[in-house]
């Protein structure tokens, strides 16, 4: 469960590019921008559930934001679906479940925020679990079966490896190590505070990237605990690695050919870890294992809207720009456009 | 202070402004006093500040010695690092002009020995058969003549053993390169009997045997007495020759972008992906000067959280916003967009992910050192390394006045840290109490990561920097 991933060939990273004003797409991501993200609960379909509207919402304004953190709440509000849900006469649960409630729930949680590996693997999985259910079995059995399973696989997949790969990783931490983390990830959070909780004596370096500044929430947490942390970004990363004894990192999906999917910026961290010969150690769930192979960051990825790149005072520094593109007489192929990532 | 920073934000005008009507010294300590306050700041303002003041030093002093001109440069210089060490620059240019005001002190002095030797050749047979060694400036303390000459001028002797007193704590470096290795048609400034080392000798003796005969002695005083004549008419030049150096020197700092965005069709191809970063004149007037004939596109990573701002600027309006100068009256800039490139602008953190699609990398520079290094804005380390590891080539851009004979033996003094609060805001009391905020504002990238380095001299690879180097600064002035 735990991966170490020593060379630069075994990172990858999500990357995502949509284009602001030009009409045409941009070339380097064209292939990469989907639908425009949903922000709203406007137009949404009558057979999403609450629970899962509010989810859709956290999902879209980054409140929830870790992969880990995604599959579990995703699971649980399908609980609340499952709770709720009763089957229309004529029909079996097997049958109508998946394909009339489950289906437009899911659909809504990626118009939100692309599906990670993880919430991926977790839907499968479900969808198998409702499909195998005997038709014999009365409704009420079927619903408290599934209940307990979900209950089962978030306790077993993601709680339970969570424990020992923290475990584990907190003993790789020696005394007077200077441990080197990228942005923020929970299980790499645990791990630091199990160690110092264990006693030893460590300190922490923080490297952290624009927009979302992940990495702030954990530098914070770790400070409250009592651990010794440095914080900087991504443009200072070749000094902070000069410190580093070694590098923690979390991951959003391990790739079948060995390589590592998680925030864009980590191939950075792995590559300077690299040169100076420091072991980079991925604190990496099975849940996140996928058949997926990647040889780079651009030809699948997730894409987020580029104006989140942006502060408000930038956004209006860029309305200028506007009239310049749509005038026609302009020979202006494409304007400034703003690429924008996060990990999936 | 001169009145215009009242109503001005001192700067770089405005100190340019001040210089006209203030008095030297008070011109300097307004300098020294905008450099530690930073209000002026990189590379190019920092050049173009020192180069004028220079002019100005060299304009208002007033004796005819070089040797105290020389003094006076370097005394002013001193300073000017010591206010900020990190601006390489300011030492640079000081160092060059040393070095001008030492060739045109050579040339005089050259122009003078040959007129002295031809009248010194016709009346004594002696010299064509013995050849005139050459002499180390330290031996006119030591050597026979000195004490055989005092006799026939001793104000003379008394004049020059008060200068090579001054000398002595002064000038290390100078007395030890001359005595290390006594080169023959060494040029010689430091005392008067460096003047009389014939150009042709082929001798690389010190031992003064020529002179030991009482002929020699005689033309010596001859040549003592036309050489003091001669002095006092020659030195009156130099001043006026310094003066026309350093304003080549301004203009070499004016043209250098130009003559670098010369060399871009040789590098750039049609339909290419380029990536640079942080904002950069000399960056933008390359990719412009490629851009009238070939369509590319430009990756531009934005150097959050210090140059983010200029280089935002930088994309819209094709200029800096802060940055204030009078070339902005002369040629409108355009941004690459208006040029019909599409500019794609990205965070520092996207630099890896997207460099399999990049094809060339051109980088600005803070300074370039002598070992083909160079010292860049934070994150270009980072641009560099992706670079080699997906086999792109890098490229930096570069004035040759940015490049400093400095070896960086320690890289951790080079580096300047900035404000935390452009990484944390203050307003995060919290977050800011409990844990340390790094902001460097400068990444060292080592010679093995570039592939070339255009100047305004052309394209060279960074292991020949230390050949342009010893062509533009003297070795007796390397450490101030």
């Amino acid at each position: 469960r735990r991966r170490q991933s020593l060379s630069i060939a075994s990172t990858k990273e999500p990357k995502g590019e949509v284009k602001q004003y030009a009409k045409q797409a941009f070339g380097l991501f064209g292939h990469l921008s989907g639908v425009p993200r949903n922000h709203s609960l406007v137009g949404v379909s009558k057979e999403v559930h609450p629970a899962v509207l509010a989810l859709g919402l956290q999902y879209s304004s980054y409140v929830i934001c870790g992969s880990t953190a995604r599959c579990v709440s995703m699971l649980l509000a399908f609980k609340s679906v499952i709770e709720s849900y009763t089957t229309p006469s004529g029909t079996a649960l097997a049958r109508n479940l998946v394909s009339h409630v489950l289906s437009p729930n899911i659909e809504f949680l990626k118009s939100c925020r692309a599906i990670s590996i993880s919430q991926g693997n977790a839907i499968r999985w479900l969808k198998d679990l409702i499909v195998k259910i005997d038709p014999s079995v009365s409704e009420s059995e079927a619903k408290s079966h599934l209940l307990n399973s979900i209950d089962n696989f978030i306790l077993q997949r993601i709680t339970a490896a969570d424990e020992l790969i923290s475990l584990n990783a907190s003993q790789k931490i020696q005394a007077g190590d200077v441990i080197l983390t990228y942005a923020s990830s929970s299980i790499v959070q645990t791990t630091l505070i199990k160690a110092h909780k264990a006693g030893t004596p460590f300190r922490v370096v923080v490297v952290d990237s624009k927009p979302l500044y992940e990495g702030k929430r954990l530098a914070k947490t770790l400070a409250k605990h009592g651990l010794q942390v440095s914080y900087g970004l991504i443009s200072s990363a070749s000094h902070a690695i000069k410190d580093a004894t070694k590098v923690f990192l979390g991951a959003s999906a391990m790739l079948s050919n060995g390589r590592l999917y998680s925030r864009v910026g980590t191939a950075i961290i792995a590559m300077l870890a690299d040169e100076r010969n420091i072991p980079v150690i991925v604190l990496c769930e099975s849940v996140k294992f996928t058949e997926r192979v990647a040889l780079d960051s651009i030809v699948g990825n997730e894409v987020a809207p580029s104006e989140e790149l942006l502060s408000e005072a930038e956004r209006d520094v860029l309305v200028p720009l506007k009239p310049l593109n749509r005038d026609p007489s302009s020979d202006i192929a494409a304007d400034k456009s703003d690429a924008r990532t996060w990990w999936m | 202070m001169p009145p215009t920073t009242v109503t001005v934000a001192p700067g770089l005008s405005s100190f340019l402004k001040s210089l006209k009507n203030t008095p030297v010294d008070s011109s300097i300590e307004h300098f020294i006093a905008l450099l530690k306050r930073r209000q002026i700041r990189n590379s190019r303002p920092c050049a173009i500040a020192t180069t004028q003041l220079l002019l100005r030093v060299v304009a208002e002093f007033k004796f005819r010695d070089v040797d105290k001109l020389l003094r006076r440069v370097r005394e002013v210089g001193q300073r000017l690092i010591a206010a900020q060490p990190r601006e390489m620059v300011v030492g640079n240019i000081v160092r060059r002009v040393l070095g001008l005001i030492r060739e045109v002190a050579e040339d005089d002095a050259e122009v003078d020995t040959n007129a002295i030797s031809d009248i010194g050749n016709s009346p004594v047979p002696l010299q064509s058969e013995f050849p005139r060694p050459t002499l180390a400036s330290s031996m006119s303390t030591f050597s026979p003549l000195r004490y055989g000459s005092t006799s026939m001028d001793s104000s003379l002797h008394q004049s020059e053993s008060m200068s090579d007193q001054g000398e002595l704590p002064h000038r290390p470096p100078l007395l030890t390169s001359h005595t290390s290795y006594s080169v023959p048609n060494a040029p010689m400034v430091t005392s008067l009997f460096g003047l009389f080392s014939h150009p042709d000798s082929p001798s690389a003796s010190s031992t003064p045997t020529g002179y030991n005969s009482p002929n020699g002695k005689g033309t010596l005083t001859a040549q003592n007495l036309e050489r003091l004549s001669e002095s006092t008419s020659s030195k009156a030049n130099i001043k006026a020759e310094v003066q026309e150096g350093i304003k080549e020197l301004m203009d070499e700092l004016e043209q250098s972008d130009d003559l670098i965005a010369a060399n871009a069709l040789d590098h750039i191809h049609s339909n290419e992906i380029i990536l640079t970063h942080s904002a950069s004149t000399s960056v933008q007037k390359f990719l412009l000067a490629a851009a009238k004939k070939r369509k590319f596109t430009v990756v531009h990573a934005e150097a959050h959280p210090n140059d983010h701002h200029a280089t935002h600027a930088m994309t819209l309006t094709g200029t800096k916003r802060d940055y204030d100068d009078d070339s902005d009256a002369e040629d409108r800039w355009k941004p690459l967009t208006a040029a019909g490139i599409t500019v794609v602008m990205i965070p520092d953190s996207h630099v890896f992910a997207i460099m399999s699609r990049v094809n060339k990398v051109i980088l600005a520079t803070h300074t370039v050192l002598a070992n083909g290094g160079l010292v860049a804005a934070a994150g270009a380390r980072v641009i560099a390394k992706a670079a080699k590891v997906h086999q792109t080539p890098v490229v930096v851009v570069s004035g040759v006045y940015k490049l400093s004979p400095v070896y960086p033996f320690d890289i951790e003094e080079l580096i300047e840290y900035g404000d935390a609060g452009n990484v944390v805001p203050y307003e995060d009391g919290d977050f800011v109490d409990k844990v340390d905020v790094d902001n460097p504002l400068y990444d060292y990238v080592p010679a093995d990561l570039v592939d070339l380095y255009i100047t305004n001299l052309g394209g060279h690879a960074p292991s020949y920097l230390y050949r342009i180097v010893a062509d533009h600064y003297r070795v007796e002035d390397i450490n101030l």
